[in-house]
């Protein structure tokens, strides 16, 4: 089922690797022109204090800063969770929305079983994602002057992936309790988008800031992983939120009557 | 009439067939030395099993035993409550009150034990539209631990399917052959088919029920449901009526058909002796024509037959009402 979960989706997994990859080279080739431009800097030096928090532009003619401020501060983690969150909502839910739950289940496998192997499907695509993401910034940054280190990269990566994975299980447990493919799409979504709003606003309204901590993307990406690298603790709160919800969606497949 | 109450039949009653007794049954499929499978407690046991739906629908107080080497027809108009009976076999829903027990396991507990022995045709057959049937048939092979590819093909040249096509591309028909073939390559101990004989032809239909057939002797168990009789009377041994959720009759198919009234037109070259067959056992004379009569028989014709084989018979009509009829009316009066 393991296999089979990669095999169905993968024209989705080398669509989004191709799209991620170009939008990466798009997005590289520019950086040329504005590496070590003094003209650029000065720009956004002269923007609004809250505009440089809004879009995460710190240093934006340096490797790390232009990747974190047009690459990891919206979009990356945001394709990511998208192409998750659409494959976590259909994992338990598709097959039943489709009627070949019925044929599935009729195998000698539980439905804890289909839930686990199809999710471990989920979590190895969303990182070979990440891979592909990764591996595009690392191996063809250069060839634009664009230098950035493994380490935060991989740092940013893990954080998107664990990003992305997380909202994924979230909607995998919407869709396994209740079998609305719909919902399960419509509530990780929404969540993932609050989430990211939540961190992105907090330095700019105080009232955010007291419970940015509460915002799954601040624990992931709000410590600008690309310079200060990974953080073991904030992960962990992603892992054990992961694991949380992967627990409800065993439990809520369990327990429920399956629709024909 | 047998009331439709526990366990009307015992366990492996069905004719030649040979019972292993008293043996309990595990979870795995294990087969006697003569390649039937290990009995024990009854494939199918129901009992006082409810499942309603809000918006109506379902059954109720639902007791039902079918025993090894039996084919069982579960009849009913749609809407009747067979796919509710049917999911719940398959542990896709559960009810509210009662047991569903296969193989003297739980439904639920047990169910992958259980799923290890069974093979399961859904009614609204859905299936992988972008796999081709040995992809798919592959996919359930890794799951169950066989058939080996080879036993695939054979099915498949069977029932004339093409494997490599996409599931997408196959007709109605072809498409029930798919499912059917996935519910009967392993060989399983138990059967259940859901409205078995959607978009078959009838060239398909009979070697179907052929292999039901050979399943029942070799002391498999086949649960198949309609809503026509005739399907399941060519095949079933027994078959239970279930209206409106509840099973309102079992009965053996064989009892049905010697109920069956047939109406009987015999004409003859001389009338002497014509009189005689109104005393004969069962035969009720209707109506006189010029040359002979017009006679309904109950049960067997024999007596009949050997009362005209001293008569000049020019012609002879017979006609047996469909069993539909014969037990649909017997019924009616329980059923309402």
């Amino acid at each position: 089922m393991f296999a089979r979960a990669l095999r169905e989706e993968r024209r989705g997994l080398i669509g989004w690797s191709v799209g991620i990859a170009t939008y990466c080279v798009a997005m590289l080739s520019v950086f040329p022109t504005i590496h070590g431009n003094r003209a650029f800097a000065k720009i956004f030096e002269a923007y609004p204090e809250v505009f440089r928090k809004l879009f995460n532009v710190a240093d934006f003619t340096t490797g790390p800063g232009y990747l974190g401020a047009e690459i990891f501060s919206v979009i990356a983690p945001m394709l990511l969770a998208l192409f998750a969150i659409l494959w976590g909502s259909d994992l338990a839910a598709g097959e039943e929305d489709r009627g070949t739950i019925d044929l599935l289940l009729a195998n000698p496998v539980s439905r804890r079983r289909v839930v686990l192997e199809k999710w471990s499907a989920l979590a190895v695509g969303t990182v070979g994602l990440g891979a592909v993401l990764e591996l595009t910034l690392g191996v063809l940054g250069p060839l634009f002057s664009l230098s950035v280190g493994w380490a935060g990269l991989s740092a940013a990566v893990i954080g998107s992936a664990a990003f992305a994975l997380a909202f994924a299980t979230l909607a995998l447990a919407v869709g396994a309790s209740s079998g609305k493919r719909g919902l399960a799409r419509g509530v990780a979504t929404a969540l993932a988008v609050a989430s990211y709003l939540l961190s992105a606003l907090a330095p700019l309204v105080s009232a955010f800031q007291r419970v940015a901590w509460l915002s799954l993307w601040d624990q992931a990406l709000g410590h600008q992983p690309l310079t200060t690298g990974l953080r073991v603790g904030n992960l962990g709160v992603l892992a054990v939120v992961v694991v949380a919800l992967l627990a409800v969606s065993l439990w809520g497949y369990d327990r429920r009557d399956l629709t024909t | 009439m047998i009331p439709a109450s526990p366990a009307t039949e015992a366990a492996g009653s069905s004719p030649g067939v040979a019972v292993t007794p008293g043996r309990a049954v595990d979870a795995g499929p294990r087969r006697a030395p003569g390649g039937l499978p290990v009995r024990g407690e009854a494939p199918i046991a129901l009992a006082g099993v409810t499942k309603l739906y809000r918006g109506g629908g379902g059954v109720r107080e639902l007791t039902l035993e079918v025993g090894w080497g039996e084919v069982f027809g579960f009849l009913g108009p749609n809407g009747a409550g067979k796919t509710t009976t049917i999911r719940l076999l398959l542990d896709l829903i559960r009810p509210q009150r009662g047991a569903v027990r296969l193989f003297g396991l739980d439904a639920r507990r047990d169910a992958a034990a259980i799923h290890r022995r069974l093979g399961y045709l859904p009614g609204d057959l859905a299936l992988y539209e972008r796999l081709s049937a040995r992809e798919t048939f592959a996919h359930f092979a890794r799951l169950r631990g066989g058939p080996d590819e080879a036993t695939v093909e054979r099915w498949a040249s069977e029932f004339d399917l093409d494997l490599d096509r996409p599931v997408r591309a196959l007709s109605r028909g072809n498409r029930q052959k798919v499912g059917l073939v996935a519910a009967l390559m392993n060989e399983p101990d138990l059967l259940v088919l859901d409205e078995l004989t959607i978009g078959l032809d009838p060239l398909v239909q009979r070697t179907v029920h052929r292999r039901l057939r050979e399943a029942a002797a070799s002391g498999r168990t086949v649960f198949l449901s309609s809503h026509v009789l005739s399907e399941v009377a060519e095949v079933a041994d027994r078959v239970g009526l279930i209206k409106d959720g509840r099973l309102v009759a079992i009965e053996r198919v064989a009892e049905i058909r010697a109920r069956a009234v047939h109406a009987v037109e015999v004409r003859v070259g001389a009338t002497a002796g014509l009189a005689g067959l109104a005393g004969l056992e069962g035969v009720t004379v209707r109506e006189r024509v010029d040359d002979g009569l017009r006679l309904e028989v109950v049960g067997s014709l024999q007596p009949l037959l050997a009362a005209l084989a001293g008569l000049d018979v020019v012609d002879l009509s017979v006609h047996e009402p469909s069993l539909e009829d014969v037990f649909l009316s017997y019924y009616d009066g329980v059923a309402r």
